[in-house]
């Protein structure tokens, strides 16, 4: 049923506005569910610093992560099908790789600024770190666990190496390119708010919106601003299946 | 394509497991022979060798008195379980091979869809394999290795995974591509019954390591009547070697 | 029989928890000050010197922020019970109904500066048009005299271009030239003319003379439950200030240990610093006004909030 899967957090939203208008839970710390929706009303039409409003931040946030999404995808993709088809590729980069992935992408944040500033350019390489690991990975795992028969028929059909990597290996990858795509998508979008905790050249952007609307104190804000990130979050999420199920259409 | 005569003796895999022991046999052009033999003797082993997708340990393949040139020479295989590429359609299955021979693309479809026709899959040829019936997935991967005329046929277990009804009509259905085009096919099938049709010759082989135990000619004239007493005959006959292999094993 | 034996040791244990922590005095204040602020120096000197164990209580140092922003919502989750924060983000706090501290005690007035690149040749506040400004945070203090500084030099704050930045952040910044001005409190100014990296374009005490900036709060719980205490601190605290004003060198010296920097360094940021703990009403009104100006706060009766968020008794008694 459509309709059964709004009951929890309906239900959920009900017993805190409740519990909130008969002052069980501290209205400073958790505003109620009613005053988050003012919060996100103020956040529309009067900004956050004021002035600053809420598309703005968002069209920021969204610029961001797709540069370092783009970036990730651009270098994840073809290092991943290189790698996924080159097992001597894979013993020579692998480890390094190993290395890498475990630093959280904010841990680079000082380094990045050092390099790279204040700007965008810290910023989309913070999420590039977030993203592309899950990218390379999955598309590493789509080549290395193609369906062995497939490579094999297309030998008796005298394939050479370059067919079989264009013609196979390919597009039989491109649903694991996507898993890695959207779960890199997800992170990279998770790690940007994060990273724009710590100074925005251009004063826009969720994680910014955030933080100030922390240093004004006012909490209301920082919910709504942390729902609107949820949801852009799920509406990133949602769009790339919808151009996943566009493109694979032979499953 | 005057015979193909295969020379062969083989110990492979790495704990030394003999599978293949000094195959050697001759088939003339354009005959159909089937290799039976009791299960993992090694029948679709011989197959890949053939297919050059294994290597043989020892030995050498002959195709009308040269070694195979893999690569150069077209070898055809039709898999038991299809093998149809999921990410291209029936025609773009079909028409693979010529797309790697870097045939142009007029030409291709052309052809593709001369298979189509003859092969009853009009109406059909955009689909997906997912959206495809068993039988008509298989002739999907017969046309996509036929339609590169090759040098020889070879087919392992192609219709394991079918009904039995569909498996009877694919066997009319090969037989009638087989006796318009000519074509020198190899059939690995585990079914006596099936190779007893089809055949105009039953090589069957030994238990592990194999070795060509016996051959039998199948002269029965064609189109054969699967419940005649001359096929029952040779079906006898058939098992009762298979049955001998299986003694001796034990 | 075990039960029994299980019973009254509960019941002991039980008994002691509840008798021994239970007197007052005997849990250390939580203090709170913002890291390297030199405007904040009496509270290290009282530290340092053990004024606070000397009037009889007990402090520990619970926190060292980077900006009051922060220090605030450490109040409002209850892990503070006093600290020396800026008026802006305390007022800001309290007007929210984020925290709820009260104002005992003025600690400094003026001490910030705007600060341009060394080798700038500005023509006065215009020079900011176009170009970035860094603040430590949205409604500091500093925040509040930069806007004040616009207008009354009629720069349009829609022109420049301010954001935030930690102050340990600032200078490298502006050595790079990702910001053209910095605002922050004293020493990091003094810091940048001292590495000649940047030079003052204005003082605090420019654009707005004698302006209150931080004081000592205490939480309301706090402060209702254990008033003894915080007048203790808060008197401990005027004996540090007039330390500071009678005996400079000595600051300077307890300046140079808390914030890591040079003496040189030091004794100009604190050249730049007021150091007085006489409230002012007014100043804290005018807080109060420009805050809600900018939106950053809604207040009904400004004379009602100012009243309830200064306490001026204490000092008063204490000063007798």
């Amino acid at each position: 049923m459509r309709w059964e899967r709004y009951i929890l957090p309906l239900s959920i939203l009900l017993v805190w506005q409740g519990l909130s208008s008969l002052g069980a839970i501290p209205g400073h710390l958790v505003p109620s569910p009613y005053k988050i929706i003012l919060g996100f009303k103020d956040l529309v039409t009067i900004g956050m610093p004021p002035g600053h409003l809420l598309h703005d931040h968002i069209r920021y946030s969204l610029y961001r992560v797709a540069a370092g999404f783009g970036i990730a995808a651009l270098t994840g993709i073809p290092l991943g099908l290189l790698m996924g088809w080159s097992s001597r590729l894979r013993g020579m980069v692998g480890p390094l790789i190993e290395l890498l992935r475990p630093i959280p992408p904010l841990a680079w944040i000082p380094i990045a600024i050092l390099w790279f500033g204040i700007g965008i350019k810290s910023a989309a390489f913070i999420i590039f770190l977030g993203a592309f690991f899950p990218v390379l990975l999955n598309t590493i795992s789509g080549v290395v666990s193609i369906n062995p028969l497939f490579l094999e028929a297309a030998k008796t059909l005298n394939a050479s190496e370059k067919d079989i990597f264009l013609k196979v290996l390919l597009p039989g990858s491109i649903p694991s390119i996507f898993v890695g795509m959207r779960i890199g998508v997800g992170i990279g979008w998770m790690t940007l708010v994060a990273a724009e905790f710590t100074g925005v050249k251009a004063g826009y952007g969720l994680g910014y919106m955030i933080m100030t609307a922390r240093d004004i104190q006012r909490p209301d804000e920082i919910l709504a601003g942390m729902f609107v990130i949820g949801v852009i979050g799920l509406l990133i999420n949602w769009g790339l299946r919808i151009c996943e199920s566009r493109i694979i259409r032979w499953r | 394509m005057s015979g193909i005569s295969k020379s062969y003796g083989g110990e492979r895999g790495g704990e030394r497991v003999p599978v293949l022991k000094d195959i050697r046999y001759r088939i003339d052009h354009g005959k159909f022979v089937s290799l039976i033999g009791p299960s993992g003797c090694g029948k679709t082993t011989l197959l890949r060798i053939i297919a050059g997708l294994e290597k043989a340990s020892s030995g050498r393949l002959f195709l009308e008195g040269r070694e195979i040139a893999y690569g150069k020479d077209l070898i055809g295989l039709v898999f038991q379980e299809y093998a149809l590429f999921p990410w291209r359609t029936a025609l773009q299955n079909i028409e693979m091979g010529l797309e790697i021979m870097g045939v142009p693309r007029r030409q291709r479809l052309g052809a593709a869809i001369e298979y189509v026709r003859g092969f009853g899959l009009s109406g059909f040829e955009n689909r997906y394999p997912h959206e495809l019936s068993g039988g008509m997935q298989q002739r999907v991967a017969i046309a996509r290795t036929l339609i590169m005329k090759p040098r020889l046929v070879l087919m392992d277990e192609p219709f394991g995974s079918l009904d039995s009804q569909t498996r009877n009509e694919m066997q009319e259905f090969i037989l009638q591509v087989w006796q318009q085009r000519g074509d020198t096919i190899i059939f690995v099938t585990h079914n006596v019954d099936e190779a007893v049709f089809l055949s105009d010759r039953i090589v069957v082989l030994s238990r592990r390591p194999a070795t060509i135990s016996r051959s039998f000619e199948i002269d029965c004239p064609r189109p054969r009547d699967r419940t005649s007493l001359e096929c029952n005959a040779f079906r006898r006959a058939v098992l009762e070697e298979l049955r001998k292999e299986r003694k001796i094993g034990g | 029989m075990k039960n029994g034996i299980f019973v009254s040791t509960l019941m002991f244990v039980l008994l002691m928890t509840t008798v021994i922590p239970g007197e007052a005095g005997t849990k250390p204040i939580r203090l709170a000050y913002l890291q390297s602020d030199i405007h904040q120096l009496a509270c290290w000197v009282a530290l340092d010197k053990g004024f606070f164990t000397q009037e009889g209580v007990e402090v520990e140092v619970a926190g060292i922020f980077k900006a009051g922003p922060e220090e605030m919502s450490a109040f409002a989750a209850g892990a503070l019970d006093m600290g020396y924060v800026g008026e802006a983000p305390s007022t800001t706090a309290v007007a929210n109904g984020v925290a709820r501290v009260t104002v005992l005690a003025q600690v400094n007035t003026e001490g910030s500066a705007i600060v341009v690149p060394e080798d700038a040749h500005p023509q006065g506040l215009q020079d900011l048009k176009g170009r970035r400004v860094a603040v430590p945070g949205h409604s500091t203090v500093q925040d509040f005299l930069l806007r004040k500084a616009f207008k009354r030099f009629g720069v349009d704050p829609g022109e420049v271009r301010v954001i935030v930045l930690k102050p340990p952040e600032m200078i490298g910044a502006l050595r790079t030239k990702q910001i053209y001005a910095f605002i922050a409190w004293e020493p990091y100014p003094a810091k940048a003319q001292t590495l000649s990296v940047g030079k003052v374009l204005l003082t605090s005490r420019q654009i707005w003379e004698d302006h209150p900036c931080c004081v000592l709060v205490a939480e309301n719980g706090f402060l209702q439950a254990r008033p003894q205490e915080a007048r203790a601190v808060v008197r401990a605290h005027v004996r540090a200030t007039d330390f500071i004003n009678r005996h400079r060198e000595s600051a300077v010296k307890i300046g140079v240990k808390y914030t890591g920097m040079d003496e040189e360094t030091v004794r100009l940021a604190m050249d730049n610093v007021n150091y007085t703990y006489r409230l002012s009403v007014e100043g804290e009104r005018e807080y109060v006004n420009f805050l809600a100006q900018l939106k950053y706060i809604k207040t009904d009766d400004v004379g009602a909030f100012v009243k309830r968020f200064i306490d001026q008794d204490m000092l008063k008694e204490i000063l007798r």
